[in-house]
């Protein structure tokens, strides 16, 4: 353990606030023409919007909203990822007015006028990068995500990443970027960590914070899994990224058990699923309905 | 004497703790209730609950049903938990908000009519007032969906029942043969016949105000007076 378990913090997102036994999912919308995972399949707005119908009635919490792929390619510049995202942004808050909308950006401008259209949570998952992102937060009561990616810029990919203990690096990483962003003025209540598993990883380095999650989760902030469809869960199958979601559930599920509470998804339906039967299994959701045995 | 009488069947998914997010058989729980009623309204010294279980025996008033029994996050009470047909006997009283004295009977589910008839007779003589809730259910075998898969006889044998209950012929009820009741898991014969009992010689007025078989199972509830 890296340190002694305490309790959970308490959870605010946007104007709602989520016991520490809500599972929430975090439904992925990229406005990006090439993103890894169906490539520009919500790069219209329409589409987009369609999207953002569908995951939240398959049970989204929270919308991911995504201008720039983490992959390395083509530059994205502020004002085209600004144009990319805040029309959509602005879009879902008018459609959604109590939905928790995350935007994934690691940039300040982008995140300042997201904020302005209504974001909820910046997603920050190049791990502060920007130092003046928490800021941003901070101005407009906004959330934030705490990320590892260890000594990575944005939008590379690693390159024989090491860690004598990855798990101790995530940790110091991510709880460093949450205590900086309370001095920042970030309400505590509406930060959340993530180990940002494959960012500045290999896969062995995945499978084993997934495997450790639950000291991540002892911290008592609010984790965030993002391992959907992600290659270390195709490099663990050898399967392709269209056949990562049995592998994608498998961790979802693992992570719920070990505390995580807010898992970022492709696979909206599934995922809800994976969850409630999780919490079901926990005790902390009832079954559906009970009536096999009972008559 | 008894006053009134009322028939409930007794299966789990009565407490609603058990089933889940779902309203499973509103209608039915419902009719239980109201049947219930029926018995606070005849201002009872006492209800008795009579519910077959493994063995004659009476029960501690305040017991209950143990839910965890049956979903063990549900919680227990700290209490030894009921036998089934008490505990939803005794959880039925509670919904109605009956705070009275209460008589929890178990009777033998193999028990002789005889036997079944004596205590119905005993329990009647137990105060100058006594309204009578007998728990148990019909035939477990009325079709390959049922708990207990299909036997023919199970249909006819519900129908007999809710004949005699319908027209309050005690005699009929009192009749009852208990090796084909036992075959067609029909769990409710004893407390039935202990009904017959508490009724001897008496043809009381009666309403069925449901008889279904949602699940395969007979549940009959029914007001007797």
């Amino acid at each position: 353990m890296l340190m002694g378990d305490v309790e959970p913090r308490p959870l605010r997102l946007g104007k709602k606030q989520f016991p520490p036994e809500q599972l929430l999912v975090m439904a992925i919308v990229n406005r990006t023409p090439d993103s890894f995972y169906r490539p520009g399949d919500t790069w219209d707005t329409g589409a987009a919007l369609d999207r953002v119908h569908a995951a939240v009635a398959e049970g989204a919490d929270i919308l991911d909203v995504g201008g720039v792929p983490a992959k390395p390619g083509p530059e994205v510049t502020v004002a085209e990822e600004i144009r990319r995202v805040v029309p959509l942004v602005a879009a879902v808050r008018a459609a959604y007015p109590e939905l928790v909308i995350s935007v994934d950006t690691w940039r300040r401008e982008p995140a300042r006028a997201v904020c302005e259209a209504g974001a909820d949570l910046l997603n920050d998952t190049w791990s502060a990068w920007d130092p003046l992102l928490a800021n941003v937060a901070a101005e407009f009561d906004a959330g934030l995500v705490c990320s590892h990616v260890g000594t990575l810029t944005p939008r590379t990919r690693p390159f024989r990443p090491y860690f004598t203990d990855v798990m101790a690096d995530v940790a110091d990483r991510v709880l460093g970027l949450a205590e900086r962003a309370v001095k920042a003025g970030v309400d505590p209540a509406r930060i959340v960590i993530d180990p940002a598993h494959d960012f500045g990883k290999n896969t062995w380095h995945s499978l084993e914070l997934t495997r450790r999650l639950g000291e991540l989760t002892a911290t008592g902030w609010p984790v965030l899994l993002s391992a959907s469809r992600k290659d270390f869960v195709g490099e663990t199958l050898g399967v392709p990224v269209e056949d990562r979601l049995a592998g994608t559930l498998a961790v979802t599920t693992v992570g719920a058990w070990l505390g995580v509470r807010i898992f970022r998804a492709h696979d909206v339906k599934a995922t809800r699923q994976a969850l409630d039967m999780v919490a079901a299994i926990r005790g902390d959701l009832p079954p559906a309905r009970a009536v096999r045995g009972l008559a | 004497m008894i006053v009134a009488a009322a028939l409930c069947p007794s299966p789990p998914l009565l407490a609603t703790k058990l089933t889940g997010r779902a309203d499973i058989l509103p209608d039915l729980r419902t009719a239980c209730t109201a049947a219930t009623r029926h018995l606070l309204a005849a201002t009872p010294d006492v209800i008795a609950v009579v519910g077959a279980a493994q063995e004659t025996a009476t029960w501690n008033p305040d017991g209950r049903l143990d839910l965890s029994a049956y979903a063990p996050l549900a919680g227990g009470h700290g209490k030894p938990g009921l036998p089934l047909a008490l505990g939803i006997g005794a959880l039925l009283l509670d919904e109605a908000g009956y705070a009275g004295p209460r008589i929890l009977h178990a009777i033998d589910e193999s028990a002789s009519p005889a036997d079944c008839l004596r205590l119905g007779r005993d329990l009647a003589a137990a105060a100058p007032r006594v309204a009578l809730l007998a728990v148990g259910d019909g035939s477990t075998r009325r079709g390959p969906a049922a708990p207990g898969y299909l036997d023919e006889r199970a249909i006819p044998f519900d129908d007999a029942v809710q004949q005699a209950v319908r027209v309050g012929d005690m005699v009929a009820l009192g009749g009852l043969d208990p090796d084909l009741a036992r075959d067609l898991m029909a769990t409710g014969r004893a407390a039935w016949q202990v009904l017959a009992g508490a009724f001897t010689g008496a043809r009381p007025a009666t309403e069925i105000t449901y008889a279904a078989d949602p699940f395969g199972v007979a549940y009959l509830v029914a007001t007797l007076t």
